[in-house]
């Protein structure tokens, strides 16, 4: 219990001192969102007056940061300087999109890498796990937007996927299934890019907790009592190996909604990635404030996963005061 | 094994880092020079053989010209160019200080010696490779060395002092973490004057990403710090009345110097995909110095993907392997420390 | 400052500009027939995709002040009189005749009888006097506002009976009856409640929940997936026929796709997930005409109103702190120095190599889309680097041994040039200018700034040497420029909002651009404005560059499709697009 409340009071500094300092970064840049107006020679004057006002950019930052603040105890964190829109909204949109994407591509690597991991830990020194470390190395070094570019290039030359977007016009007339086979032709090549890059950090360290509990007496001394392989590796390895891998699925879930930024943007993908990076350009304030309020609340939820997993599953930690 | 591997892999970054950095030497014009009668040229091909079957020790190129109906180009055998070594051409600065014009390798004008192309200024692709290369390695290598030092001085003083130094240092890497540090980008490039030179805008630029790359390493370096503070020999160490930059120096620090060069090995392809998301991203460095990444970048043009695709391939290229060797470097920096 | 009416406008800042109406000697003031050349009576049905940049700001007609809210709106909504972006006249529209007085201060507008909103409500002169009051309300912001004040008196707007309204100007306007062009008709059935409540702003929040506001236009919006696209459905009242008395619009459905980058809409396009696309850079409209394969049709429209160009820092920096940017003006106040410039840029290599060749080289800052407009007298110079070494050295400067540039207290010449980064021409652009003024032995260094960056350099600070920037055009009217040639004016981007003019030459633009504004008689005004150009031509303060042509293309089958140089481009007739029988949208 107090665990938990001196967790929920770290949890709000933290996003406290994050808006703030992101607010104060916005400040420091130079020019605002209706620069582009300014220069319009097609603009009268007094619009672009009426809009600073409108928008409140004619306010001081304390201001306008107390504003935010106040639009986020009514959940709309501000508004769209472009659209008007309230944050809230258009953030929770993106990331449900950018979440539909990343939690696929993650399901995938997670369950490509247990077994892969486990199977190349098993081989230790033989020639297939050899080749599967060099394949893995490799597609580490592939930088994700190279991938992504890839096989943008694919579905271009073929014409067989979509270059962008996530459903088709038709896809509110289409059926169930129609949705899915839609959606999935839609998410096929950025969860294939996303996976790709993400699959060969996840095998390794799964190969690596696992080739060192494999190699412990302790295991050595489970197979010598002859118990079967399935059993030894899902009842004994697996709670051993454990640990590290819990950490490492923290981590996945922190970065579920900025682990896809670029590839979203090569691809198109209507998420968190295309949204920030125009509010950032365009300096829409309160929708940037909003995307990265959204990826730390999802950096802490990930660390909490982590931390609660690890309680339920390792004595010792239980063991340990506070 | 690995570590054959890691020299093997440390051998190669030191030449790929050399060749950057003496980019101007190897590069057969400077990367913005521009040939503009020769705009999307295809790489020039090499060859031994004339014509006449003749076979010539030192290889040659042929002359070009734009083809007739506008598209590509076509050689004219007629006109020969050996290859020249340590000619004059285009002015440079060697290693940013003398000034020299010679070339490593060039053909003698109206030849010309694309190894991998131009692009749509006539701008030779190898040279740009080469001396984005030289941004590219360098942001790598600078921006890792600025997060590692921070991080390795955030983490040995959180990790050995503990209390509420610890704490507080731990919440400013997760602050740190979350931010956005984009504008940061944005901003530094703004308030610096326009005449800064190319260089070192860069330079600044990754100066910001490096004081934001600190908090993983710092974590990291908290945690074997941490365990060296708790070791028996340092306690007892400290029971003698040793000080604590005695400790620190002495004990602390050597545990977390394998981590440490692990960490950097791996921070520095970090720091080079950081430079390349950004300028891909058209927030990083921009035309008309060239990157890695924002040669990447033109890839996003379509009409450079419809038709030119395979060009841009080169930076991809360059950066995989450089990425392999670090991991390299990095693997055997685990095993043997040093 | 009334400005011409704005179908369409343009900023400086994407890659493709943008142009509106042309200006038609005043003296025509009735309504021409529209030459029916070629357009074909078409096969209702189908839906049309399309794409913009980014989420239009609001769906609100009165406040359509970005580009993608400009296109819907013209869509969406109707004006009273049309400017025809083809033949770039005016023609009837909700209106179907009109007449101006002798004096051009009143005109008088017959509404067309029989037309109703897309709710079914019909459509009068209550509609027209409260959209105009909307319009003039200053609480509400309509960009019209200053457009539709003359002379410092807002326009007055008189009902005469249910389908006559009077109009009344403070004083003539050239432009005559462009200025209702745009100006966007809102039903007052649906919306006096809102205005008298105050609430009129929340009516078309773009939130995907909002119910359609009624129009005028061929299009309905029906419904708004944020960051995909936005689904507007065929109007069933639209007062629009085609010749055989069948309604308009054909196609049922328009969508509108939100791709943020035009590389993305044509990849986009070639895969076959968008019908039509405007604002095609060269470089794509080569590569989309390689792969063609028979799936589309592309339209090169030639010179566009847009041009790109350099200009110097020329603002009063005294008091600014700005010691280098004010040595270096010292160059950039001399004549000569901007037309030894000017010279020493190798326009053709830029219209080769950033263009593809899809540009014309211009000489002053009215293209070669501008025809009626254009000072014919004023031609761009060839490049000369002997011609510019030579002003140079009568004005002082030297070259030391090394062959880089001198001034005349042998101080080296050397100074940034800033563009912004989104845009390749642009930095394309740069580095050749780059390039071809090093030989002439300036060393410039190019600068990339983000747009904000930029504008708050250009606009505020004034810390910059030169920039690299395009400009369009809502108009080929001069009056479009207004803002641009005021030395008052916020975009007259050398020295803006200057509260005098600096310069015997600026004194004297000022007062051509004022008398043009009332003058009735074309021929003078032509005069008036040939003389602006000359005067441009001959100080520089923009060294205009080239104009790239305008480039559309539509997937083959779509019919009817006459893209035209004004905005929107592509979906200007959108009421008479329609898919042949057989096209992949019918079957």
């Amino acid at each position: 219990m107090r665990f938990c409340l001196r967790r929920l009071t770290h949890s709000a500094a933290l996003l406290a001192g994050v808006s703030l300092l992101t607010f104060l970064l916005a400040e420091l840049a130079p020019g605002d969102y209706l620069s582009r107006l300014r220069l319009d020679p097609e603009i009268p004057e007094e619009t672009v007056d009426l809009m600073t006002e409108r928008l409140g950019l004619d306010r001081s930052p304390v201001a306008r940061y107390f504003y935010w603040l106040g639009s986020l105890a009514r959940l709309e964190l501000g508004f769209s300087y472009q659209t008007g829109a309230p944050v809230a909204s258009l953030v929770t949109r993106a990331a449900r999109n950018t979440l539909w994407l990343t939690g696929l591509a993650t399901l995938f690597a997670w369950g490509l890498a247990l077994p892969l991991g486990i199977w190349a830990a098993e081989r230790r020194g033989r020639l297939s796990a050899a080749l599967s470390d060099a394949a893995s190395s490799l597609l580490l070094a592939v930088p994700d937007v190279l991938l992504a570019l890839v096989l943008l290039l694919v579905a271009l030359r073929t014409g067989w996927f979509p270059t962008g977007g996530m459903a088709s016009l038709d896809f509110d007339d289409a059926g169930p299934l129609g949705k899915l086979a839609d959606l999935a032709r839609h998410a096929f090549l950025p969860t294939l890019a996303l996976v790709l890059a993400t699959l060969p950090t996840l095998f390794r360290h799964v190969q690596a907790s696992f080739a060192d509990v494999l190699g412990s007496p302790f295991l050595r001394a489970v197979r010598g009592a002859g118990i079967p392989r399935r059993r030894r590796l899902l009842r004994y390895a697996l709670p051993a190996a454990a640990n590290p891998l819990i950490s490492l699925f923290g981590l996945s879930i922190a970065s579920l909604l900025s682990a896809s930024l670029l590839i979203e943007v090569v691809m198109s993908w209507p998420g968190i990635g295309p949204l920030m990076l125009r509010a950032v350009l365009e300096q829409d304030v309160y929708v940037v404030l909003g995307v990265v309020m959204a990826s730390t609340c999802l950096l802490l939820i990930g660390n909490l996963v982590a931390d609660l997993l690890l309680y339920a599953l390792d004595p010792r930690i239980r063991r340990e005061p506070g | 094994m690995k570590i054959t591997a890691a020299r093997c892999a440390g051998a190669c970054l030191l030449a790929a880092h050399l060749a950057a950095a003496a980019a101007g030497f190897i590069a057969p014009y400077d990367y913005a020079r521009q040939h503009r009668d020769f705009p999307y040229a295809p790489p020039t091909g090499l060859h031994l053989v004339d014509p006449q079957g003749e076979f010539h020790l030192i290889p040659f190129v042929y002359g070009r010209r734009p083809a007739a109906n506008g598209r590509g180009y076509v050689e004219v055998r007629s006109e020969r160019y050996p290859l020249r070594f340590f000619a004059t051409g285009d002015d440079y600065r060697l290693l940013g200080l003398f000034r020299t014009s010679r070339h490593l390798v060039s053909v003698e004008s109206p030849g010309r010696l694309f190894l991998m192309g131009t692009d749509g200024l006539g701008r030779d692709l190898f040279s740009r490779l080469v001396h984005g290369g030289r941004v590219s390695l360098f942001a790598g290598l600078f921006g890792a060395s600025i997060a590692l030092a921070l991080g390795c001085a955030v983490g040995v003083l959180s990790g050995f002092y503990g209390g509420r130094l610890d704490r507080l240092l731990m919440r400013t890497t997760e602050v740190f973490m979350a931010l956005p540090w984009l504008y940061l980008l944005i901003a530094a490039r703004a308030l610096q004057p326009l005449d800064t030179p190319p260089h070192r805008a860069f330079l600044t630029v990754v100066l910001i990403l490096g004081c934001f790359g600190w908090p993983r390493p710092a974590r990291l370096i908290r945690g074997v710090a941490l365990t060296a503070r708790g070791r028996e020999y340092v306690q007892a160490a400290r029971g003698f009345g040793a000080s604590s930059l005695y400790l620190l120096s002495r004990h602390v620090l050597p545990q977390t110097a394998s981590v440490a060069w692990t960490q950097g090995a791996l921070l520095v392809p970090q720091f080079i995909l950081a430079e390349v998301g950004l300028s891909f991203l058209g927030v990083g460095i921009s035309q008309p110095l060239p990157s890695w990444g924002n040669m990447l970048g033109e890839l996003q043009r379509f009409h450079v993907l419809a038709s030119g695709w395979w060009w841009m391939l080169y930076p991809g290229v360059a950066l995989v392997l450089v990425i392999l060797a670090y991991h390299a470097l990095a693997r055997g920096a685990t095993v043997a420390p040093e | 400052m009334p400005h011409l009416p704005r179908t369409l406008r343009s900023l400086a800042l994407l890659a493709t500009l943008t142009t509106l109406g042309c200006g038609q000697p005043p003296a025509e003031r009735q309504a021409l027939p529209e030459p029916a050349t070629g357009r074909q009576s078409g096969v209702p049905g189908g839906r049309l995709v399309a794409a913009l940049r980014a989420a239009p700001g609001t769906l609100n007609p009165l406040l359509t002040i970005d580009r993608p809210a400009q296109t819907l709106s013209y869509l969406t909504s109707a004006d009273l009189i049309r400017i025809n972006r083809s033949t770039q006249r005016t023609e009837p529209a909700l209106a179907e005749s009109w007449a101006a007085s002798e004096d051009g201060t009143r005109y008088t507008l017959r509404l067309r009888p029989g037309v109703r909103f897309s709710d079914g409500e019909p459509f009068d002169a209550d509609d027209v006097v409260f959209s105009f009051r909307l319009h003039l309300d200053p609480e509400v912001g309509s960009p019209h506002r200053a457009l539709l004040t003359v002379r410092g008196e807002p326009i007055r707007v008189e009902r005469i009976d249910s389908h006559t309204v009077a109009f009344e100007l403070a004083a003539p306007y050239a432009a005559g009856e462009r200025i209702f062009d745009s100006v966007a008709i809102v039903p007052a059935h649906r919306l006096s409640e809102s205005h008298a409540l105050g609430t009129l702003p929340s009516v078309w929040e773009l939130d995907g929940t909002t119910e359609p506001i009624p129009g005028l236009g061929p299009f309905v919006v029906t419904s708004y997936r944020p960051g995909e696209a936005l689904i507007l459905e065929r109007n069933p009242h639209y007062w629009k026929t085609d010749e055989s008395g069948q309604p308009l619009p054909y196609v049922d459905e328009v969508v509108l796709l939100l791709v943020a980058s035009e590389d993305a809409q044509a990849i986009r396009f070639q895969n076959g997930e968008i019908d039509v696309v405007s604002d095609l850079s060269a470089e794509n409209y080569s590569a989309l005409e390689a792969a063609a394969a028979g799936r589309y049709v592309l339209e090169d429209l030639g010179a566009g109103l847009g041009y790109d160009f350099v200009f110097f820092n020329l603002n009063d920096l005294s008091g600014a702190g700005l010691p280098a940017v004010t040595a270096r003006q010292k160059w950039f106040r001399q004549r000569d120095f901007r037309h030894a410039v000017s010279e020493a840029i190798d326009r053709d290599a830029i219209r080769r190599l950033v263009y593809h060749g899809r540009a014309t080289i211009v000489g002053g800052p009215v293209t070669d889309g501008n025809r009626l407009w254009r000072n014919e007298a004023i031609v761009p110079a060839p490049r000369s680097l002997e011609g510019a070494r030579a002003r140079l050295a009568a004005a002082g400067f030297s070259w030391n041994a090394d062959g880089r540039l001198r001034d005349a207290w042998g101080a080296p010449v050397e100074f940034t040039i800033i563009t912004n980064s989104s845009n390749t021409q642009r930095l394309e652009m740069a580095a050749i200018v780059q390039e071809d003024l090093r030989q002439l032995g300036i060393s410039v260094q190019v600068v990339p700034l983000e747009f904000q960056t930029m504008v708050e350099r250009l606009l505020v600070s004034h810390d910059y040497d030169a920039c690299l920037l395009g400009l369009g055009s809502g108009d080929v009217d001069p009056n479009s420029a207004m803002s641009v040639w005021l030395s008052s004016g916020g975009s007259h981007l050398w020295a803006p909002g200057q509260a005098s003019p600096a310069t015997a030459w600026e004194a004297e633009i000022d007062s051509l651009m004022t008398a043009q504004l009332a003058e009735l008689d074309p021929v003078a005004r032509k005069r008036q404005y040939d003389r602006v150009q000359e005067i441009l031509a001959a100080e520089l303060p923009l060294i205009p560059l080239v104009s790239p042509n305008v480039l559309a293309g539509a997937r083959r089958g779509l019919r009817n499709f006459r893209p035209a140089v004004l905005e929107p481009t592509a979906l200007w007739n959108v009421d008479e697009l329609f898919w042949a029988a057989g096209a992949k949208n019918l079957d």
